[in-house]
């Protein structure tokens, strides 16, 4: 990163772009505590996050989904989605003598299946899915974990173009209910029609923020992009 | 014989929750399995209630379990293997040297019979019904946690830490259970096996005898419950026909160490995920 | 100063045999990417059978061994060939690697028990050495041979990796294995070599080893765990490091019994490797590769 800084409107969608190797997943690792900074601050809700470990900083309310698929291919997609909804399954006692009823948990589950249009998947073991299926479980899971702030890196690489309508909607309808969302994504048209502001990152600084509409006429931001995608 | 097949059916199923389950390559189980024989063996020969010194050595192995995952935490596949190894190898030579407390390589020899409520369990049938006894339980708890939602956790853990702690779960607190808990079974099986053969000395706890407890949960089958009993039922009654046919123990002792390697090797190459496995080492 | 002399030779005696361990382990470890184990099982049945064929068939002692290390050559390419490259085949992890490695090395050690009995050999080459005098402390000639053999075989092997098409090749691999297979070097190929070379420093290594000290069937396990110590407080996978690292665990192990009762000079090694392990594990030298 190079003297990178800027804020992330709350209850909005921002989007994240620039070419390969400008620090976008690199930022979001920063974010996740995955990374560690040697210089710079990181502030939340007010709080600084600087130097907080992965489950402290989801616990605050960042949720994020990886541009790899990180589903546990061999629990199922139901059992996926269970880890996500709380971690009362790390208290040991408690599920030792199954006072963990769960049945709250896999109503939401059944909500979020039915939404992603996934329901008969639920017993199905992660790694029998398709590769769009995953991501799509995936983007669930990262959705049902509690949170306040969604960090998405790429939610729609590698997904059909019915699916990302679809992956559209349920973006926009999350924002509606108040949540704010920071995405990195290489779809222009995605994210042109999702974004409310825009942050392109080159060689790890900001070069340009705006409105899709600034974002898509700036002639920095061509610059930036040579050969890149315009339309996919 | 089917006392010893139920000590170490206790041994691979502990072993069991941590390497299948957890994803834990601990090596240094034998180290649990002496710690528990030990002070099961100490406080009884200071003259403590049976049952106590039971818990106890399960008590007093899981505490090192803690300690083992504070430093092992951060480390993974061949080098946690390798402190684990290097764990269980410390605790045999201060067993071999720490006279005081051990005598040694003399051993502890006349540990007592386990008495409960006044009823002593002196021959092999009431032995054999308490090691089954706690076999079962062991197995009850273990199956219970792992198909409950923390076990779903700590399948998570072992197959993907990054993604787990990222759920917002701590990777630490639940692989450091999941160590205590493999810990305390083995530490009572330690004790078991202490008031069993009412003697032991530091040369049962070598490293080579955790061979025998891997090739039953790789057999079986690493992260299944199912596996790990039939394994074990075969493993341990296959050897003990060598006894039979009237071989010298000291042939006895290194021939079954054979077996079990030349087993180990055939299944890691032919049959890794064993027989009923969900994954395969690492 | 007479005790802090002694315990600088006993140093120098300890690390110059552990390096001879931790190079072998090194250089496979370097090449192939595993915890190899039974390298100290290699190592032991080549001192047995040294004992063999000296003390029980009664044959020249060069040519015995010459043969005994012959042997070690040959069980190091078998166990290769016959176990470790099955496994490759198959795509395992080196996790896997490492379990069966381990088998091997009780698989041998199990073997030595059976076919020699558990107590302690000796060889009756050379008498029981009077000690040299230096400035009040006391070595043999065989340790100083051992210690002068050491740094002579760190230099062959310095040698051997630089100049020779072989010791490159190896270099390659141990960098890159996919780059190297791309310029055409068969890892294969390489895997085995780092197994002959490996066992041959493995069978001089028993045999100094072995007329240094007595013969028991469990001097491979604890010869190991000193092995690659060494190798790992030096930078696992950097052969110059196994030295360095070996000397250095020699040295702490000598004047650490200063503070210890000497029976756990043994658990002070590993109390070292796992310091590291924690805190430093590509150790000094070593460039490490996360598996």
């Amino acid at each position: 990163m190079n003297g990178c800084s800027f804020n992330v409107k709350k209850n909005a969608i921002t989007a994240l772009i620039g070419p390969n190797g400008a620090g976008k997943s690199t930022i979001f690792n920063l974010i996740s505590g995955i990374i560690k900074e040697d210089a710079g601050k990181i502030i939340f809700n007010g709080k600084d996050i600087t130097h907080t470990s992965p489950e402290q900083i989801s616990n605050l309310g960042i949720s994020r989904l990886f541009q790899q698929t990180r589903l546990f291919g061999n629990l199922t997609v139901k059992e996926n989605l269970l880890l996500a909804v709380n971690n009362e399954d790390t208290r040991f006692w408690k599920n030792l003598f199954s006072i963990n009823k769960t049945t709250r948990e896999e109503e939401k589950i059944k909500e979020m299946l039915k939404l992603v249009e996934m329901e008969e998947f639920e017993n199905k073991l992660a790694r029998e899915l398709s590769f769009g299926q995953k991501r799509l479980i995936e983007l669930a899971r990262t959705i049902l974990n509690p949170h306040s702030f969604l960090i998405l890196d790429e939610p729609v690489a590698g997904i059909s173009p019915k699916l990302r309508k679809k992956i559209a909607g349920i973006l926009l309808n999350l924002k509606k209910s108040d949540a704010t969302i920071l995405l990195i994504e290489h779809d222009m048209n995605f994210t042109l029609s999702v974004s409310d502001s825009i942050l392109v990152l080159e060689k790890g600084e900001v070069i340009a923020r705006g409105t899709p509409e600034e974002i898509r006429n700036s002639p920095k931001v061509l610059e930036a992009y040579l050969g890149g995608q315009t339309k996919s | 014989m089917l006392i010893l097949l139920g000590i170490y059916f206790i041994l691979a199923i502990s072993l069991q929750l941590a390497v299948g389950f957890a994803g834990l390559l601990n090596l240094g189980h034998i180290a649990f399995y002496a710690i528990g024989a030990y002070a099961s063996a100490l406080l009884a020969l200071a003259g403590w209630p049976w049952w106590l010194c039971f818990l106890l050595a399960g008590v007093v192995a899981m505490i090192f379990g803690f300690l083992l995952s504070l430093p092992t935490n951060k480390l993974k596949g061949d080098y946690l293997a390798l402190a684990t190894l290097g764990f269980s190898f410390v605790v045999y030579v201060v067993a071999l040297n720490w006279k005081g407390l051990t005598n040694g390589s003399l051993g502890l020899p006349g540990i007592p019979k386990p008495i409960f409520f006044g009823f002593i369990f002196s021959d092999n049938f009431n032995f054999l019904l308490l090691t089954f006894f706690v076999a079962f339980i062991s197995y009850f708890i273990i199956r219970k946690i792992t198909s409950s939602p923390f076990g779903k956790a700590l399948e998570a853990t072992r197959d993907d830490e990054l993604a787990t702690r990222i759920l917002g779960k701590s990777t630490f607190k639940i692989k450091s259970i999941a160590l205590m808990l493999s810990a305390f079974f083995a530490g009572l099986a330690g004790s078991l096996y202490a008031h069993y053969i009412t003697f032991i000395d530091p040369s049962s706890f070598t490293l080579t005898q955790l061979i025998p407890i891997i090739t039953i949960i790789i057999i079986g089958g690493l992260a299944s419950l199912k596996g790990t009993i039939i394994a074990t039922i075969i493993l341990v009654l296959l050897p003990e026909s060598l006894s039979f046919v009237g071989f010298p123990s000291s042939i006895v002792g290194p021939a079954r160490q054979i077996i079990y390697s030349l087993i180990l090797l055939w299944i890691l190459i032919y049959k890794p995920r064993g027989f009923y496995g969900k994954v395969e080492l690492e | 100063m007479d005790i802090f002399l002694q315990l600088l030779i006993n140093s120098l005696i300890a690390g110059a045999t552990y390096a001879l361990v931790a190079i072998g382990f090194s250089l496979i470890y370097s090449t192939c990417r595993f915890i190899p184990f039974a390298h100290g099982g290699v190592l032991v049945f080549a001192a047995y059978a040294l004992y063999f064929l000296f003390s029980i068939l009664n044959l020249n002692f060069g040519l015995s061994v010459i043969l005994a290390v012959i042997f070690a050559v040959f069980l190091g390419w078998l166990l290769n060939v016959a176990v470790y490259k099955q496994l490759r085949k198959r795509k395992a992890s080196s996790a896997i690697l490492l379990i069966a490695s381990f088998a091997l090395l009780v698989l041998l050690e199990s073997f030595i028990l059976l076919l020699f009995g558990a107590g302690a050999k000796t060889f009756d080459f050379i008498k029981v050495a009077k000690g040299l005098e230096f400035f009040g402390a006391i070595i043999t000639p065989l340790q100083v041979f051992i210690i002068i053999f050491s740094i002579f075989l760190l230099w062959l092997l310095f040698f051997f990796m630089k100049k020779t098409k072989i010791g490159k090749a190896m270099r390659a691999v141990a960098d890159n294995r996919d780059a190297a297979e791309i310029v055409g070097i068969s890892s294969e190929k390489i895997y085995m070599w780092s197994f002959v070379i490996g066992s041959a420093i493995a069978g001089v290594a028993a045999v100094l080893i072995g007329l240094d000290r007595n013969l028991e069937p469990t001097m491979g396990t604890s010869l190991m765990i000193k092995g690659f110590t060494g190798a790992i407080i030096g930078g696992i996978g950097s052969v110059p490091g196994a030295i360095l690292g070996s000397f250095l665990l020699g040295l702490v192990e000598n004047f650490g019994i200063w503070f210890l009762p000497s029976g756990y000079k043994d658990a002070v090694a590993f109390l070292i490797l796992f310091v590291f392990l924690l805190f430093k594990p590509q150790g000094i030298l070593g460039i490490k590769k996360n598996c």
